[in-house]
């Protein structure tokens, strides 16, 4: 068990990915604080063994008291993983302020928010270990759309992009203290956010059907599938890791090879 | 003030297989810089070659031709302040389909030519100042299928530009362009064999933000200000020159 006597807070919890990780950390031993919206779901101790706590990672005020709980019950830190996001899809003409100050609210001050609160926590986790060598981890979502544009999701992008260049200049300034942060960046994921994705797209510009775009975007990828929540939980779960102990600032793309390729010309 | 030969934009220039392409665009645009310019190819000289451009037919694959290039540019024009690194040859295989003939025909053309007329520039430039442009491609950062050895050949390319900006600075500067499609006979030739090359080119027409396929001219102009002293500040970075095609995701145009 890679995690044994570790405590993780998971956001996003309740959405595939976050789900994904919860799982793997809880078998892979660690204690896991589980977070998603306030209402998503019971609190408290769930049958899983996970805590669940709602947290808007938005508002400073949750995000205070949700550390706050983990300090109490754990005292400590050793893994943060921001899989709390919310896509937009339309151009940015299309695109209201509000709309715009949402997305960046939850994909970026979220993960903020969630890192300065559990910063504290995660030097208590470092300096509890004593040993020198154990860090704590911080893995923040980026995305695939961070490097590359998929059209009509300018403002998802531009969190992305922001999400990348936080998680480097958070390994500059918390790698000296036993922090490193890291960002995974997965491509198409099968979850209910893309599945939302498909639907939104109705029959598809060229009056595909769903199952026939869904087709298209496997052949895109040099692995002909998308990705799973559990590949991602693969990855989360070695970052979290003293097996990456070496492994920080990086941005680590998980899209089955998508954007290894140039474009796909139907030649 | 070393580099002295960097003022203004008329360039003593080389600029590697300029028969055609993209290479005779660069040609014609130093020219028209006013500079003074040589290029190469590895057959005899083309009928249109404007008069005053002088052409020596060599292969850059092979160094004693592409020292000797240099050699007959310096004796016609004074020391060489401008290479263009643009002759290049792309197979299209895999690395399973690639044979020891193919690799030499690629690694020789692109990688070893690119190698040779820098090693053959680099005294006169670090003497005089000047400026070398080599051609990449969008290929060296992402792959694009059935041209691995091409792609790995333009990556080559890449990592080298860095290296000579970084030891050979501040007398050279060395950057490099990274062209995506460039409407050539080369690209042609990929439309005519396609299944439907209508459908072929409309679907590589809907990637491309600007709406357009690259010409031979826009490289020809890029070079040109990498060769100004607009772009003095400018070494070991890529212009990627490719109407937006990879700042897209791959997906099909229109999909959604």
């Amino acid at each position: 068990m890679k995690l044994s006597g570790k405590t993780a807070f998971v956001t996003g919890a309740r959405g595939g990915i976050g789900r994904a990780i919860v799982a793997r950390f809880l078998r892979e031993g660690a204690v896991v604080h589980a977070a998603d919206l306030p209402g998503s779901g019971p609190d408290g101790a769930q049958e899983d063994g996970s805590r669940f706590v709602g947290v808007d990672v938005a508002s400073e005020a949750d995000v205070a008291a949700a550390m706050a709980e983990v300090r109490e019950r754990s005292g400590k830190l050793d893994v943060l993983v921001n899989a709390a996001g919310i896509e937009l899809e339309k151009t940015i003409e299309d695109t209201t302020l509000e709309e715009w100050n949402r997305s960046f609210a939850v994909n970026v001050t979220g993960t903020f928010l969630t890192c300065k609160h559990a910063l504290p926590l995660l030097r208590a986790a470092v300096a509890g270990a004593g040993d020198g060598e154990t860090t704590a981890s911080v893995v923040n979502f980026g995305s695939y759309d961070g490097f590359l544009a998929d059209p009509g999701l300018a403002a998802y992008c531009a969190t992305k992009g922001a999400v990348h260049a936080l998680t480097r200049a958070m390994a500059c300034d918390h790698g000296p203290e036993g922090v490193r942060v890291n960002a995974v960046c997965p491509g198409y994921i099968d979850t209910p956010m893309l599945q939302s994705f498909f639907d939104g797209a109705g029959s598809g510009g060229d009056g595909r059907s769903i199952e026939q775009l869904q087709d298209a975007v496997r052949g895109v990828h040099p692995t002909r599938r998308y990705g799973t929540p559990t590949d991602i939980a693969n990855l989360v779960n070695w970052l979290a890791s003293d097996e990456a102990a070496y492994a920080s600032g990086q941005l680590w793309v998980l899209d089955g090879g998508m954007s290894a390729q140039a474009q796909q010309m139907r030649l | 003030m070393r580099g002295s030969a960097l003022a203004g934009t008329g360039h003593t220039a080389v600029v590697t297989g300029g028969s055609r392409g993209i290479g005779r665009a660069v040609v014609d645009r130093l020219r028209a810089d006013g500079g003074r310019v040589v290029t190469c190819g590895r057959g005899a000289r083309p009928d249109d070659l404007p008069g005053d451009v002088l052409w020596v037919q060599a292969d850059v694959s092979d160094a004693d031709d592409a020292a000797r290039l240099l050699a007959e540019a310096d004796r016609a024009f004074g020391p060489v302040s401008l290479l263009v690194n643009n002759a290049g040859v792309q197979v299209e295989k895999t690395v399973a389909e690639s044979t020891d003939a193919d690799w030499g025909l690629v690694v020789g053309a692109n990688c070893r030519g690119t190698f040779h007329t820098c090693r053959a520039v680099l005294p006169v430039m670090t003497e005089h100042g000047g400026v070398i442009v080599n051609i990449g491609s969008i290929s060296g950062n992402v792959a694009d299928p059935s041209m691995a050895l091409y792609n790995a050949s333009k990556a080559f390319v890449h990592g080298l530009t860095r290296s000579i900006a970084v030891d050979h600075g501040p007398a050279v500067r060395c950057n490099a362009i990274q062209p995506g499609w460039i409407m050539t006979a080369m690209a042609e030739d990929a439309f005519a064999l396609a299944r439907d090359p209508e459908a072929a080119r409309r679907d590589a027409l809907a990637r491309h933000p600007a709406g357009r396929f690259g010409e031979p001219a826009d490289i020809a102009k890029a070079v040109s200000w990498l060769a100004s002293d607009e772009a003095r500040y400018v070494t070991g970075q890529f212009l990627t020159l490719d109407g937006g095609l990879t700042a897209a995701s791959p997906l099909a145009p229109g999909l959604f």
